[in-house]
């Protein structure tokens, strides 16, 4: 989008709508459904003997938050500053609540059941961290450079990460991090960040060092071959390794055929590699870049410092799921449980996601009131 | 409401070329990965998903002369169960227990256990195995497989040996002629997902079994069959612990009975035979250990595995030797007062009373012991033992059977006039039956060590021939004109010697009988033997019958001999050799 092209939209008092950030997103959500159709059609057959399970939930999902995102995109974003504290509240008292009554899968208690859907309440809390601290901040701006309204917001946010990371330590780990980024991004000086940055990675190691398990997969990541929990790992990088430079074609994947446990959950971007190869997973990480880029033009040409915040909050939030998620499936850290925006198996996740798309596409049709 | 700032901005970008620096580096993790690992765990992710089963070979048949088989197939089944396909396991545990007659407990726990594929039992009658197949049941399956069969059960047992669990030789002909019976297993490669099922139109590589060749042998099934009788005949009529009996052709080595009773199954190696009323007590206490050994005891081949004490059938290889050496001639007279002094012993001859005045002919006739010590004296033991080594004595033979014995001689430097002395007449050291049988061929055939032996040829099962075996031959161990006094002496033993009871009428028929005491000498045991051959005067089957601890009288050539002539009057009409006018004196 060049400078003249956005002089000539101003002149004509067009109101912006940043139609590219949407194909791409739609784009990922329809490429996200071949591929989960791809990785789930088998372990779909085998567990409800309908090879489209997966692909009809994850539908009807995507249907719910495209509908959300066309509802939220409609309405002025900044009407949410007058709701921050009911998103927080609500959040925070879910994430609360999934502790004593949550549903239990693979040993963690993540799920509130509501009869008709299972939900994940801290796939909220994460666009409840991200309206709640654009709103605060935005009242704010001058203060931030202070190192005092640092720890503020810190001590704010961390009773969320707290509650989330009982049970959920990855997202807990995105929360902070969009945080962390929203506070950087509205705050003038560089020096304290650094300074967090080492007491983030002091919190991470005492994290670790508490729980035994922690330890012990930090020995897996190291060596996956010699534990019989590296076996997820050790299986992802099967796919990823026989992938090559142009995979085996989509539907070609042998290693989604049980031998990747729940293929279509966090390690489908290894499934992605086996089938796509190298070729289709660079294309998958340049999406993702595209919509990254579309997220910081509109940060960037955001009518206020609020709409910069919320849409710098989403662009934290999918960056650090997609470093996360690729390093993890390529064993480039530790295993920890963290999906692939758009692409991976969950309801709850890509409905919020795409309402915070919707929140984004709001942003970015304030920005014709640029000249007022 | 608050502008957004120029350093917003620009630490947007910051974060932004972040994001876009961590994501390159994991995109050279992906190279890394997917270009430079590609094919190690490429590699890896195969042998995970490729599943290999064999196609069994069908082993090779063992065949004898006269085109019986005494080695094949038969078509068994393995029943094994699929874990993740099995929809009714009470019904699966229910009928396999029942068709397979095996312990509810121990169906119970393979049908249960999460495994890709469960093996249930291996070797099931085919019959059973069809049966539980019409079954239906899902989850469980039934592979058809070779086992080795023997139709005659008993039938040579310790030559012919039996195979285990894959189908591999254990003992006797089967492992010496394991590489040409077994052939090569086949493969079926498939890709299966991660509970083991195949993946259809996922395509498979075949490989074809090779089947093994038929090994054709001289064991002849009806002499076999007719010595086994009269073995068993002899050993239940004398309450003897065994009775060995070789026939073989002196002129090639060929052999054309081995028996040795007891015989087992072979189609039920693992059955330990009824044990003699002596070790039933014993039987209580059989651990594991011990039933092993009495296993291997079982299937020992006393012909080729164990050694013995030759007794006087030896003294035949003192006369070569002696003549060979030209120490004495056949008018030679010698005097046996009963005993013969040497050195400071009195060594007795069997006749106490003595024989008296004999020439050789007499006494290699009487059988007595003072002429043949004195052969044994006038050769010497230097030369008497380079005639051991030209004879091919203290060597193993070579026959095609594993686990032969080694002549068990004196070291030379240890042998005085007493032990050279007691080895003229065949004692104090031992040899296999299969040794003596071999050597005396040897000395009766012209002179030709041959080297004793089964196998004849490989041939596919359409009958082509694979494989003419070869077998070594070394000529002119002993004169022909040594030879031929043997043959001549050796047939006036069996018309009017200590052999009689082994002449046929119109048969020429050479031999010497044997009676050894086994060690210790004091537990009265006896082995008593008879070696002989026909024709006489040119050799064309030469036959060894030892009878192991015989109760009664225990004289070789009381009882032994007639085992020989029992046999030969059957087998030489079966082997064509015409009847001639020989006059009995």
């Amino acid at each position: 989008m060049s400078r003249e092209q956005r002089a000539d939209k101003r002149q004509k008092n067009f109101q912006y709508f940043d139609y590219s950030l949407l194909i791409i997103v739609f784009f990922l959500i329809c490429f996200g459904l071949v591929m989960l159709y791809s990785t789930s059609s088998y372990n779909g057959q085998v567990k409800f003997n309908d090879a489209a399970y997966y692909l009809k939930n994850q539908l009807k999902a995507d249907l719910l938050g495209i509908v959300a995102m066309i509802v939220v995109a409609k309405i002025d974003y900044r009407i949410w500053k007058n709701f921050w504290w009911i998103a927080y509240i609500a959040a925070f008292g879910l994430c609360v609540l999934v502790l004593f009554i949550g549903t239990e899968l693979n040993g963690a208690k993540r799920w509130l059941n509501l009869g008709f859907i299972s939900f994940q309440p801290s796939e909220m809390a994460k666009l409840a961290i991200i309206v709640f601290l654009a709103t605060i901040i935005s009242q704010m701006p001058k203060q931030m450079g202070k190192f005092s309204s640092l720890i503020k917001i810190m001590v704010l946010v961390l009773p969320m990460v707290g509650i989330v990371a009982t049970e959920n330590l990855s997202t807990a780990i995105i929360i902070l991090g969009i945080a962390v980024a929203l506070v950087f991004v509205s705050s003038p000086k560089y020096m304290q960040f650094i300074v967090m940055g080492g007491a983030v990675i002091a919190f991470g190691a005492i994290f670790i060092m508490m729980e035994s398990y922690r330890a012990e997969r930090l020995k897996i990541w190291l060596e996956p071959e010699k534990y019989e929990k590296g076996y997820q790992t050790l299986q992802g990088l099967y796919a990823i390794g026989s992938g090559g430079l142009f995979g085996k074609g989509l539907g070609g994947s042998m290693q989604k055929l049980g031998f990747v446990p729940e293929a279509q959950n966090d390690m489908i971007f290894s499934i992605i590699c086996e089938e796509l190869g190298l070729f289709g997973a660079v294309c998958v990480i340049l999406l993702f870049v595209i919509v990254l880029w579309r997220f910081m033009v509109i940060a960037s040409n955001a009518q206020d410092l609020y709409g910069a915040l919320i849409v710098t909050g989403a662009l934290a939030h999918i960056a650090i799921q997609v470093i996360l998620n690729i390093a993890v499936v390529t064993n480039t850290i530790p295993n920890t449980g963290i999906s692939l925006p758009f692409i991976s198996y969950g309801g709850t996740s890509v409905v919020f996601l795409l309402s915070e798309m919707g929140l984004v596409l709001s942003v970015s049709r304030g920005i014709r009131l640029e000249q007022e | 409401m608050f502008r957004n700032k120029t350093y917003n901005r620009r630490k947007l970008l910051v974060i932004f070329s972040l994001v876009i620096l961590v994501l390159g580096i994991l995109v050279g993790r992906l190279v890394y990965l997917m270009i430079f690992c590609s094919e190690y765990y490429g590699q890896k992710a195969e042998d995970l998903h490729e599943r290999e089963r064999d196609i069994k070979a069908a082993r090779g048949k063992i065949i004898d002369a006269t085109g019986t088989v005494l080695a094949t197939n038969r078509t068994v089944c393995t029943i094994s169960v699929i874990h993740s396909q099995i929809d009714e396991p009470e019904e699966v545990i229910a009928i396999l227990t029942k068709e397979l007659e095996m312990e509810e407990e121990a169906v119970r726990k393979r049908v249960e256990k999460v495994s890709s594929i469960e093996r249930i039992k291996s070797n099931v009658d085919k019959e059973i195995g069809d049966k539980i197949r019409n079954y239906g049941l899902a989850g469980v399956k039934v592979d058809e497989d070779y086992k080795r069969y023997y139709p005659f059960e008993t039938l040579a047992s310790k030559v012919l040996g039996f195979t285990g669990g894959d189908n591999q030789g254990i003992i006797g002909l089967e492992v010496i002629y394991e590489e040409y019976l077994k052939g090569s297993n086949g493969k079926i490669l498939t890709l299966t997902d991660a509970r083991g099922i195949e993946i259809e139109n996922a395509g498979e590589r075949r490989q074809e079994p090779i089947d093994g060749n038929n090994l054709h042998i001289s064991l002849d099934y009806n002499i076999q069959l007719y010595c086994e009788q009269a073995a068993k005949k002899v050993m239940e009529a004398k309450s003897a612990d065994g009775v060995s009996i070789i026939v073989m052709n002196p002129q090639n080595g060929e052999i054309m009975a081995m028996v040795n009773v007891p015989e087992f199954d072979l189609n039920h190696p693992f059955t330990l035979l009824p044990m003699k009323s002596s070790a039933s007590e014993t039987e209580q206490s059989t651990t594991e250990q011990n039933k092993q050994d009495l296993l291997n005891q079982m299937w020992r081949n006393p012909c080729i595995n164990d050694t013995y004490e030759p007794g006087s059938v030896f003294k035949i290889i003192t006369t070569a030797s002696a003549f060979e050496e030209g120490v004495v001639s056949l008018g030679d007279q010698f005097f046996c007062p009963g005993y013969k002094m040497v050195e400071d012993r009195r060594i007795h001859c069997h006749k106490r009373a003595g024989h008296g005045a004999e020439d050789f002919t007499q006494g290699i006739m009487n059988s007595c012991n003072p002429v043949f010590i004195e052969l044994g004296l006038r050769l010497g033991v230097d030369n008497f033992y380079k005639y051991f080594q030209q004879f091919g004595l203290l060597n193993r033979t070579g026959i095609d059977l594993p686990g032969e014995a080694v002549t068990i001689m004196h070291n030379k430097k240890n042998v005085g006039p007493v032990e050279l002395a007691t080895v003229s007449f065949g004692q104090s050291f031992q040899i296999t039956p299969i040794q003596l049988a071999t050597t005396v061929s040897s000395l009766i055939n012209g002179g030709n060590r041959v080297t004793p032996h089964f196998g004849v040829s490989v041939k596919d099962d359409q009958g082509e021939l694979v494989e003419t075996l070869q077998y070594d031959v070394k000529e002119g161990i002993v004169s022909s004109e040594t030879s031929e006094i043997l043959r001549t002496v050796l047939e006036k033993v069996v018309s009017e010697g200590s052999g009689k009871k082994a002449y046929i009428e119109g048969f020429s028929i050479g031999g010497k009988t044997a009676t050894s005491q086994t060690l210790p000498r004091s537990a009265n045991k006896y082995i008593s033997s008879f070696l002989g051959f026909s024709p006489a005067k040119n050799p064309q089957v030469l036959a060894l019958a030892i009878i192991n601890n015989p109760q009664g009288i225990y004289y070789g050539g009381t009882i032994a001999a007639p085992v020989v002539q029992e046999i030969f009057s059957n087998i030489l009409p079966y082997l064509g050799i015409e009847k001639e006018a020989v006059p009995q004196n």
